[in-house]
């Protein structure tokens, strides 16, 4: 099998099933766990996660789809989450969009999602999951090119 | 206008770290928690009024007591999902007090008779939940958590992945037991919410952030506060239109315009006043002339045909396009449908997918009609309220602002 | 305890599933995801009623019944709700009932016809999804005719704990499926088909060979094994063709089967349609055949009891010594259904006591000049030296005979047969007769 757990994420999981009453509780903690360890989730990682948690794969399988901040597939380009409900629109999410659509498309993987608890600091986005709030587009363009 | 019980050390540099936090009065409940018997403070809770924060308002003792009645193992879950669109205020409790939030779980496993205890924080969340993270390592090694505390209290993490339905509380414990986040059958009658088939309390972040200022100052201090039938405060937060968007803390009960005027900074710009979604998406909109009247609390928002929700009131000045707005939230309720029952997965997508007429123009009567129909197809006959609270969203917006709809139509 | 069905008293028993008791007295309730076999999951809620004293309606599938409750299934509300969950189900269903499988014995076909949906307004794209996906073990699915009402998942989740199929994505992209390179294989998957209340999944086996409403049925009982699952045979006759056999479908027994067959039984109806000859033979040689001095016989331990008792009564006339082997695959049983007593009848051999003697069989074969057999699997293909044989038979002979008679199989004879448990079961012939005779007539001829 291609996929394994790091010696460090084994000790997390190791004292992880302590906390849990049954172990099928640990599929979401070791989908994360997995997604930060290669970036994604492959589906020997399933597979693993699927014997950690004594749990048929399909079962795996079928709540890593459910979650959409789960990725099934590497990515090829860092991803910039955009904001895309009330508070956000209301104060220029389209803009921050159209803008990172016509200048950033190439480089980044541009995707839109729901209300992430920002609403005080719209429009916002996230780069590599790091929140950026209260954006224009000049904002933004220093924010990205200094990354 | 501001009341700070929940956000007092909200300001305070470093409140997250364990000795700044002690210094400013942090796990000081603790010491009367124990002159109490665990019956006892769930009849302070019980007499402090202290309704749930997580957008039902429901009775905190009354679920507490449920819980407790029950003997063997009990869990207490805190619900910091927070994704209900213009909330966003759990996530202040766990970025900048996250030891009030601890506090608060160390009262409440108590009260109820739990050693175990979780923290479901919404994925997105990772930085807030990193804070609290190490502030519960920090508590564990100053021991005010684990086996030596004088009330022993497990404290884990459990990071949702993006779905708001997590939110809803047996949705959230279905994905603490490791599964898709589907909602439960409803019970018929009151009982408490199991995990693992063992009897659970799920309360908000606030609500619990709100226990250890009951514990140390008694009922009448918080009952002191707010209405009768709302007492105490609430985090309230404001965004859309307005100059001061943000989480300002104050009672039940003060005036929605005022509040939007004094705290929020009044409508961005200058405009005039539209409307107000008054307590995050899901609570029915509100026109201006019934914004004026509104009081923020319960009662007076449901008499008039609205709710308080979260508290998270997302502002729409005179230029705002209701079919836009309607269409906006919409998505967000087709997006999110955990897809189980037909009314909603087909409803919500429908529903959706009819606005984008509208906002092209290209709607006839018959579209608004189903508009009508699917809302009413939505309401009432689904496994969780997630289909008739966006059932309630399209009433208000055809209720208030159909007109605006009617110019949609060709 | 008596409850108040549309004014009407029902007897049933405190706490019992209103559901059932709806479906079994008879009441009709629309239903999608509750299955009596597979339990509630209250996804689809097509099965609201109005309850006295409850303002919103109820799902009978989660509602337990109490002394004196009172509902309704049928007032102008509930069927209001009814037809309009029923619309939302066909928002993104295919309208193309004439060219679907299904069509027929679709419960969404049924319902919509009975709440008078004939045109939906639908007037906005529908979801794409999934075409013609081949899950694996001669079952495919077609995603946009799924109404998500999980039985499909839950017989392998809870029945078969195989686990293949399960819901992947959320609100209304989510869909039934397999996982990548994990296709459905269970030895009782093909049950799927038959649980799913519409045309998204259907079996390759019979995918398009017949509209439902030119086929008759029959009750039966399968005869792959001793278990004796209930089934329906699906048959009929076309005009240039003999009977043919469809399928089997399984036929509710809550002792044996619940709902549920296994693959080999569900294909075995194939073997029914097997064509293969006989010789025609005089009654004068056939007697003179039976004059030999040393004569035994077997007997299929799968032949109805009726058949046997007919068999046992002609090798006493003729005095033939009479056995009977069982059937025994030990690769074949499993904890649940399947017995690796491969026939059908072997208890009901025993009850007639005829001997079962594997070694006086072996020694009366070796010294018998004739041998008869009924219908026994070892005898349709060892070849036996120096020994005239006459053979009754179902399927095709491989070895040299004297004589073959070709009988009617179990779907042309009725018959009673003893499963494993002890427990008698009636089965019954098609209604076409099929050219060969049945064995009782054929052997009071012979007489
Ligand atoms: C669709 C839906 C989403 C919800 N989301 C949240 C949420 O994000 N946070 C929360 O605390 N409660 C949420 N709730 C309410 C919870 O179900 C539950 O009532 C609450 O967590 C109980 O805590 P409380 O009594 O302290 O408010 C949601 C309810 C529904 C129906
Ligand atoms: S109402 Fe919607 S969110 Fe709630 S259970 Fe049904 S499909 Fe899921
Ligand atoms: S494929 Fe059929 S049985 Fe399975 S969920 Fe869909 S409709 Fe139900
Ligand atoms: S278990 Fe035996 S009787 Fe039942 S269907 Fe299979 S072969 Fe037939
Ligand atoms: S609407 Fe964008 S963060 Fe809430
Ligand atoms: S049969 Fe009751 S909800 Fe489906």
């Amino acid at each position: 099998m291609s996929f394994s757990f790091s010696e460090e994420n084994n000790l997390k999981i190791a004292s992880l099933m302590k906390r849990y009453p049954q172990k099928k509780a640990l599929i979401l903690p070791l989908l994360w766990m997995a997604q930060k360890q290669d970036g994604y989730i492959s589906e020997d990682a399933m597979q693993v996660i699927s014997e950690h948690s004594h749990m048929p794969y399909m079962h795996v399988y079928s709540v890593a789809t459910f979650y959409t901040m789960f990725r099934l597939q590497k990515p090829t380009k860092r991803v910039i989450e955009v904001c895309r409900t009330l508070s956000c629109e209301l104060r220029g999410s389209q803009e921050i969009k159209k803008h990172l659509l016509e200048n950033y498309s190439d480089s980044y993987e541009i995707v839109e999602v729901e209300c992430m608890g920002a609403c005080s600091g719209a429009p916002m986005c996230t780069l590599d999951g790091k929140y950026l709030e209260n954006l224009t587009p000049r904002l933004l363009d220093e924010v990205l090119n200094a990354n | 206008m501001q009341t700070k019980i929940v956000s007092k050390n909200f300001e305070i540099p470093h409140a997250e770290t364990l000795a700044v936090a002690l210094q400013n009065g942090r796990y000081a409940s603790l010491e009367k928690l124990f002159t109490f018997t665990p019956q006892e403070l769930i009849d302070i809770i019980k007499a402090s009024g202290l309704r749930g924060k997580g957008g039902g308002g429901a009775p905190a003792g009354a679920k507490w007591q449920l819980v407790s009645d029950f003997e063997g193992k009990k869990y207490l879950v805190v619900n910091a999902d927070e994704s209900e669109p213009g909330t966003f205020k759990d996530r202040q409790i766990l970025a900048k007090d996250p030891h009030l939030l601890i506090e608060g779980m160390i009262c409440t496993c108590y009260a109820i008779g739990s050693n175990t205890s979780y923290v479901y924080v919404r994925g997105e969340y990772e930085e807030f939940s990193n804070i609290l993270q190490v502030a519960i390592d920090e508590a564990y090694e100053k021991n005010l958590l684990g086996i030596d505390a004088k009330y022993p209290v497990e404290i884990t993490i459990h990071r949702g992945a993006g779905a708001y339905i997590c939110g809803e509380k047996s949705a959230l414990l279905e994905s603490l037991e490791g599964n898709r986040g589907h909602p439960r059958l409803k019970p018929k009658s009151p009982e408490p919410e199991f995990y693992f088939g063992e009897p659970t309390l799920v309360n908000n972040v606030e609500t619990i952030a709100s226990v250890p200022f009951i514990v140390e100052n008694g009922a009448e201090a918080y009952t002191a506060c707010g209405t009768d039938c709302s007492p105490g405060t609430l985090l309230f937060a404001i965004s859309g239109h307005v100059e001061k968007p943000g989480v300002y803390e104050a009672q039940f009960g003060v005036g929605m315009w005022d509040y939007i005027q004094e705290l929020g900074g009044g409508v961005k710009g200058g405009k005039k006043l539209k409307a107000v979604i008054p307590g995050g998406a899901s609570t029915p909109i509100l026109p201006a002339h019934l914004v004026y009247e509104a009081r923020l609390d319960y009662e007076s928002l449901k008499t008039i045909g609205s709710a308080l929700g979260t508290g998270g009131m997302i502002v729409l000045d005179e230029d705002a396009s209701m079919v836009k707005a309607l269409k906006n939230l919409l998505r967000f309720y087709h997006h999110e449908s955990c897809g189980q029952c037909t009314p909603c997965r087909e409803g919500t997508s429908w529903v959706d997918k009819t606005l984008d007429k509208f906002i092209a123009k290209t709607a006839t009567h018959e579209d608004l009609e189903i508009l009508k129909s699917v809302s009413k197809s939505m309401n009432g006959k689904t496994i969780c309220v997630f289909a008739p609270a966006a059932s309630g969203v399209i009433e208000g917006f055809l209720k208030h602002f159909e007109s605006e709809f009617l110019e949609c139509i060709q | 305890m008596k409850i108040i069905v549309d004014n009407t008293p029902i007897e049933c028993k405190e706490g019992e599933l209103l559901i059932n008791v709806l479906l079994n007295n008879g009441v009709e309730i629309p239903h999608f995801c509750y299955h009596q076999d597979l339990g509630a999951d209250g996804n689809c809620r097509m099965c609201m009623v109005e309850i006295k004293g409850q303002k919103r309606p109820q799902v009978a599938c989660d509602t337990f019944v109490c002394e004196n409750l009172e509902v309704f299934t049928k007032t102008k509300s509930i069927n209001e709700v009814k037809r309009s969950i029923l619309e939302l189900e066909l928002l993104n269903h295919p309208v193309d009932c004439p060219i679907c499988d299904q069509a027929g014995e679709c419960k969404l076909q049924d319902y919509y016809m009975d709440f008078g949906l004939y045109n939906s307004h639908l007037t906005t794209p529908k979801t794409k999804k999934g075409k013609a996906i081949d899950l694996g073990s001669n079952v495919m699915l077609d995603q946009e005719r799924c109404v998500l009402c999980t039985r499909c998942v839950r017989f392998t989740t809870n029945i078969t704990k195989t686990n293949e199929l399960g819901i992947i994505g959320r609100g209304d992209s989510s869909r039934v499926a397999v996982a990548p390179n994990r296709p459905l294989n269970n030895p009782y998957a093909m049950n799927v088909v038959e649980l799913c209340p519409v045309g998204a999944l259907t079996s390759k086996d019979f995918r398009f060979a017949q509209r439902v409403w030119f086929l008759d049925s029959v009750k039966s009982v399968c005869h792959g094994c001793s278990r004796g699952c209930n089934i329906h045979i699906d048959y009929n006759e076309t005009k240039y063709s003999d009977e043919k056999v469809y399928r089997f479908r399984s036929r509710r027994n809550k002792q044996i089967n619940q709902s549920f067959l296994c693959d080999y039984g569900r294909l075995s109806y194939r073997e029914l349609n097997e064509k293969f000859n006989s010789t025609s033979w005089g009654m004068e040689s056939f007697k003179e055949l039976l004059r030999a001095e040393k004569k035994v016989a077997l007997v299929s331990p799968s032949f109805s009891l009726q058949q046997l008792q007919a068999v046992k009564e002609f090798c006493k006339n003729y005095n033939i010594e009479l056995f009977s082997l069982p059937y025994a695959d030990e690769s074949f049983g499993d904890d649940w259904l399947k017995t690796n007593d491969t026939s059908a009848n072997f208890t009901g051999v025993k009850e007639l006591n005829i001997s079962t003697c594997q070694d006086k069989f072996n020694s009366f074969l070796e010294s018998s000049e004739l041998v008869v057999n009924f219908d026994h699997n070892l005898l349709k293909v060892k070849e036996l030296e120096n020994k005239k044989v006459i053979s009754f038979t179902t399927s095709k002979i491989e070895i040299k005979c004297e004589a073959v008679f070709a009988i009617a199989n179990f779907a042309h004879e009725s018959g009673t047969i003893i499963n494993c448990d002890g427990i008698r079961q009636d089965f019954y012939a098609t209604k076409y007769r099929c050219e060969a005779p049945r064995l009782i007539e054929l052997l009071e001829e012979l007489q």
